[in-house]
């Protein structure tokens, strides 16, 4: 269904945006919408893909059983879906994180050398 | 955990598919609806709230791609799709409601049949015996060797010292009991009534598993001694019906055949015992004494449950050794060189008549050939629709639809239309289950010489959750199967031609498919054909049985029995006997009286040696066997049994005066091949005749006692005023209907007898049709099958034929506009059903000679092969096909060249 020729791109980006959601919802369970707005704010949009990536991406980790949903309040008073990041979220963020990393510290390492 | 929140969120989607849609998409409409108020609030009033709108929108990105990639993510873009070809299935239906509704009937008819038979199959066949651990439970018989023409038994039955001294001597089973069926009269507390019961020995509840409802077992020290206490164990519906369900039953005393029993236990609802039909139980210890231990009264079946450490293999192999034991302990007194043995047998194996398990596998190979046909035709029906779509198909190919979404399209149609038809069926099946209840061969056919468990039978069949289990399993089954050739070969890239084609002349694609319809039209054929064969050959045979004399004349004659009063000895019997056949005979339309001790057509009637006292005598017990029947002198002329020599009985053959017997023509040939046997000195083993001697009277025809399908036996007369015999069969002869004398024939008996029942009051007309009732059953069945076959592979080849007439329309105008003779067209078409019809039964007949043995078994006085049978239904199939090929081939030759031609 995805398009092939943007296909490898949205495989870099899957891992990234997934770790990033992980991260976001380690602080508190959030709707859609501000987990998209914390990504970001955090990463001065620098980040920034289409906003409706997110869905397709929530929907993975909750079949992975990494995050979980419940239908909530949201402030306005409007009915919102709540992701929750599962104890097996997080343990699968920390080894991300760590792979991650070791992988920057050697991207840096390279890059000094160079 | 992760496993488990992940499995919990793909069964939400997958319960609540629709829902969790409509969740995707609110959540997506919230998020843009917030997105759209931050930018409104950001740009403090320069951005309209339309254009702020579109901002969010283009933030978010393609919402329909990625809603769709959400869905397919979740799993959901599954269910879009076959519900998008489910509706598309569901507008093409309406589209054409009449190839709908062919295909759905076809279906349900084949679907509903096979679903009826199975219903049949499961209940007496697969489904395990209605008692706790039915697989430790057996049957053990005593087997007979074979005596000169008479073939080894291997399923005797039991008497109860020869039961006593396998039980004392045996370790294999827990409980071990003997019971036989009984019909017996129950009087006190309302009008006497003649009901079926058991005779049970102490153990036989507990062998089964089954406990009282109410009350109490039989109890072992009731079982210990002959003339034991007389207890009563009744049924769940003979206490409703009889004592109103009252509880204070127990303890009451019932009345049976003139005795006392003390109620002491009701059963659960629904058990009738192994019998199938019984209402009270007796104990068999209440049985008189002195027949209860005769060794050599086989009256009884010995159910046997196995010990927990026991095998069913090891109590097979144990119990020839017991067997041995009871030969020893009881040798046969006249033929001390047999020896007798034992053979156990898993119960469940003994459930149904070994003819009726036959029967029953032929007809659910037969009702499978029904669907297959039916398959055919549809799949037929499809390919001429397919042909039909061709068009758009390839536009739909060429625009770049996948192959295999196209194919699983065109399955969601041919799965959703066989479940159509499934449903359909349901209709089908119920009809059939209620036919197969009614046509019930066993109700009428439960004879001594039936083996089977009378408690599994055909009124226990029923449509329930595993039949309709196997309907719908049927029916996707069926879908794929017919569905999927024509899915195939319609989507067929090389097809993509189609579109280049006009649409009036078909190229190699399109011819394909003919030819691929002629395959499937000749295997319809050729499946109709086996059908046909078969069904033939069981008409044939049934007819043969119609057309069999039995020797007897069975119109205009009413058979009943009675209890005979306590108070006539043996001796007084005949004096009774006049008198009730003087008050029979004085009724208006009564033409003729007669007694006989066991009516034609029975089976198990009498039977003993002969032996011959004007020749030298042979070792006891080699003497040849002879059947013996009791009649009064009336019965031969009223019966119109032919005299072929010497004298019937008159009524000076009476005890004290010189012997005599009649013998039938059977008997006269096989012991007096060239000679006279009038007059002719014989012993007979029964009433007296053995130390003296008869002289045979008179030779009669042949009357067959056993089965109208097995030839008549030596058989010999006795009149009943010479020798009196117990209870006797009244038979009266009338002018007018017989059954139309049933109610004065009731009055004259109250008469004499106030309150004993009448029973087994029937038309000797009914007896000889209840004997055919398997014959018919199986033939009924056979029959309706290959009618519905016929009829299907005649609907096949008229589709086959008449979609090549219209395919085919522009080049018949042509021919007909260079000239072509009109008939000439016509035979042309004619030609092609009929070359169609040939080969389907080439292959036909060569299958059907090699499928009709397994019928061996069940036909009379025919061949499997039998040529006019064969010629026959080649002839009926030959005149349908005509008949189908007629039309499409009229209309062909009546197509109108100018305007065909124009049309192009």
């Amino acid at each position: 269904m995805t398009r092939s020729e943007s296909s490898s791109k949205s495989e870099l980006l899957k891992g990234t945006l997934d770790m990033l959601i992980l991260q976001t919802l380690t602080l508190q369970s959030l709707h859609g919408y501000a987990i998209a707005q914390h990504i970001e704010r955090l990463s001065d949009d620098v980040l920034s893909v289409e906003q409706g990536s997110l869905y397709p991406a929530l929907e993975r980790l909750q079949k992975k059983g990494l995050v979980t949903s419940k239908w909530g309040e949201s402030p306005t008073g409007r009915k919102a879906r709540y992701y929750t990041i599962t104890a097996s979220g997080r343990k699968h963020l920390g080894k991300e994180i760590s792979s991650f990393d070791r992988v920057l510290v050697a991207i840096h390492r390279v890059m000094r050398q160079a | 955990m992760s496993l488990l929140d992940g499995l919990r969120h793909r069964l939400r989607v997958l319960t609540g598919a629709r829902r969790y849609a409509r969740e995707l998409d609110d959540e997506m409409h919230f998020h843009l609806a917030l997105e759209t108020m931050q930018r409104e609030h950001a740009a403090r009033g320069s951005l309209s709230a339309t254009d702020a709108g579109f901002a969010a929108r283009r933030r978010f990105g393609n919402l329909t791609r990625i809603t769709e990639s959400s869905r397919s993510m979740a799993g959901l873009s599954f269910f879009d799709a076959i519900a998008q070809d489910a509706r598309f299935a569901l507008r093409t239906f309406r589209r054409s409601p009449t190839f709908t509704a062919v295909a759905v009937l076809t279906l349900a008819i084949g679907i509903g049949a096979n679903t009826a038979i199975f219903s049949a199959v499961d209940a007496l066949l697969l489904r395990p015996l209605p008692f706790p651990n039915p697989e430790r439970l057996m049957k053990v018989s005593l087997t007979v060797p074979a005596r000169g023409t008479d073939p080894a038994r291997l399923d005797m039955v039991w008497s109860y010292p020869k039961f006593a001294a396998f039980r004392d001597a045996q370790q294999l089973f827990s409980e071990l009991a003997l019971y036989t069926e009984d019909r017996v009269t129950l009087s006190g507390s309302g009008d006497a009534e003649r009901v079926r019961g058991e005779i049970a020995g102490g153990e036989y509840l507990r062998t089964l598993g089954v406990h009282p409802s109410l009350g109490r077992d039989f109890l072992p020290e009731e079982d210990k001694h002959p003339d034991g206490p007389r207890v009563l164990l009744i049924s769940d519906v003979l206490w409703k019906r009889r004592f109103n369900a009252n509880p204070a039953v127990l303890g009451k005393v019932a009345d049976i055949d003139g005795k006392p029993y003390t109620i002491v236990g009701v059963l659960p609802p629904g058990f009738r015992g192994l019998s199938g039909r019984a209402e009270l139980w007796t104990p068999l210890m209440a049985y008189p004494a002195e027949e209860l231990n005769e060794a050599w009264n086989h009256s009884f079946t010995l159910i046997a449950r196995l010990r927990p450490n026991v095998t069913v293999e090891q109590a097979k192999a144990d119990v020839p050794r017991l067997g041995a034991i009871v030969d020893r302990a009881y040798p046969h007194p006249d033929r001390p060189d047999e020896r007798w043995g034992a053979v156990a047998r898993s119960l469940d194996a003994t459930r149904v008549d070994p003819m009726v398990r036959r029967s029953l596998l032929v007809l659910l190979s037969a009702v499978g050939l029904v669907l297959l046909i039916a398959c055919a035709n549809v799949a037929n029906l499809f390919l001429v629709r397919a042909a039909g779509r061709r068009r758009e198909i390839a536009v739909r190919l060429a625009v770049g639809a996948q192959r295999g979404r196209l194919v699983r399209q065109l399955l969601t149609e041919s799965v959703l239309l066989a479940m159509l038809g499934g449903a359909a069926s349901i209709l089908v099946a119920w009809w059939g289950v209620k036919l197969l209840g009614a046509l019930d061969p066993g109700s009428a056919l439960r004879r001594d010489d039936i083996a089977g468990i009378g408690a599994v039978n055909f009124t226990t069949i029923h449509l329930d959750a595993r039949a309709l289990a196997f309907a719908a399993l049927l029916a996707i089954a069926t879908g794929v199967v017919f569905g999927l050739v024509p899915a195939l070969q319609a989507t067929d890239p090389s097809l993509a031609g189609a579109l280049k084609q006009d649409k009036g002349a078909p190229r190699d694609g399109a011819l394909r498919g003919l030819t691929s319809r002629n395959v499937l039209a000749t295997l319809e054929i050729a499946l109709a054909v086996v059908l046909l064969a078969g069904s033939g050959l069981m008409l044939r045979s049934l007819g043969k049985l119609l057309g069999v004399n039995p020797g007897f004349d069975a119109s205009h004659t009413l058979t009943m029995r009675f209890n005979l009063p306590r108070e006539y000895g043996r001796d007084s019997l005949p004096g009774f006997y006049d008198d009730v056949l003087a008050r029979f005979a004085a009724l208006p339309g009564v033409t003729g009286t007669a007694l006989i001790d066991c009516p034609p057509l029975n089976g198990g009637c009498n039977g003993t040696a002969i032996s011959f006292r004007d020749r030298p005598p042979v070792a006891a017990g080699t003497e040849p066997d002879i059947g013996v029947h009791w009649v009064t002198p009336s019965w031969m002329a009223m019966m119109h049994v032919p005299l072929v020599r010497g004298r019937y009985f008159d009524r000076g053959d009476r005890s004290g005066v010189r012997k005599v017997v009649l013998v039938n023509q059977a008997a006269a040939r096989k012991f007096w091949p060239d000679e006279d046997p009038i007059g002719r000195p014989v012993s007979i083993g029964q009433g007296g005749f053995w130390k003296d001697t008869a002289f045979v009277v008179g030779v009669v025809g042949d009357v067959r006692f056993n089965s109208v399908d097995s030839a008549a036996v030596p058989d010999a007369y006795i009149s009943y005023y010479q020798s009196p015999r117990g209870s006797m069969m009244v038979m009266l002869r009338t002018a007018g209907n017989a059954s139309a004398l049933r109610p004065s024939a009731q009055r004259v008996l109250g008469e004499v007898m106030p309150g004993a029942p009448i029973y087994d009051i029937r038309t000797m007309s009914d007896r000889v049709a209840d004997t055919l009732s398997y014959a018919r059953f199986s033939t009924i069945i056979l029959a309706l099958f290959g009618v519905v076959a016929l009829a299907l592979a005649t609907m096949g080849t008229y589709g086959v034929i008449s979609f090549g007439v219209s395919q085919r329309t522009r080049e018949l105008g042509i021919r007909l506009a260079l000239g072509a003779p009109r008939g000439e067209l016509l035979r042309m078409i004619v030609r092609q059903g009929m070359a169609l019809a040939l080969a389907g039964a080439a292959a036909g007949i060569v299958v059907a000679l090699v499928a009709t043995r397994v019928l061996r078994a069940f036909l009379y006085d025919v061949l499997p092969s039998d040529p006019m049978t064969f010629g026959v239904i080649l002839a009926v199939l030959a005149l349908a096909v005509l008949a189908a090929t007629l039309i499409p081939a009229r209309r062909a030759a009546s197509v109108d060249p100018s305007e065909t031609l124009r049309d192009g």
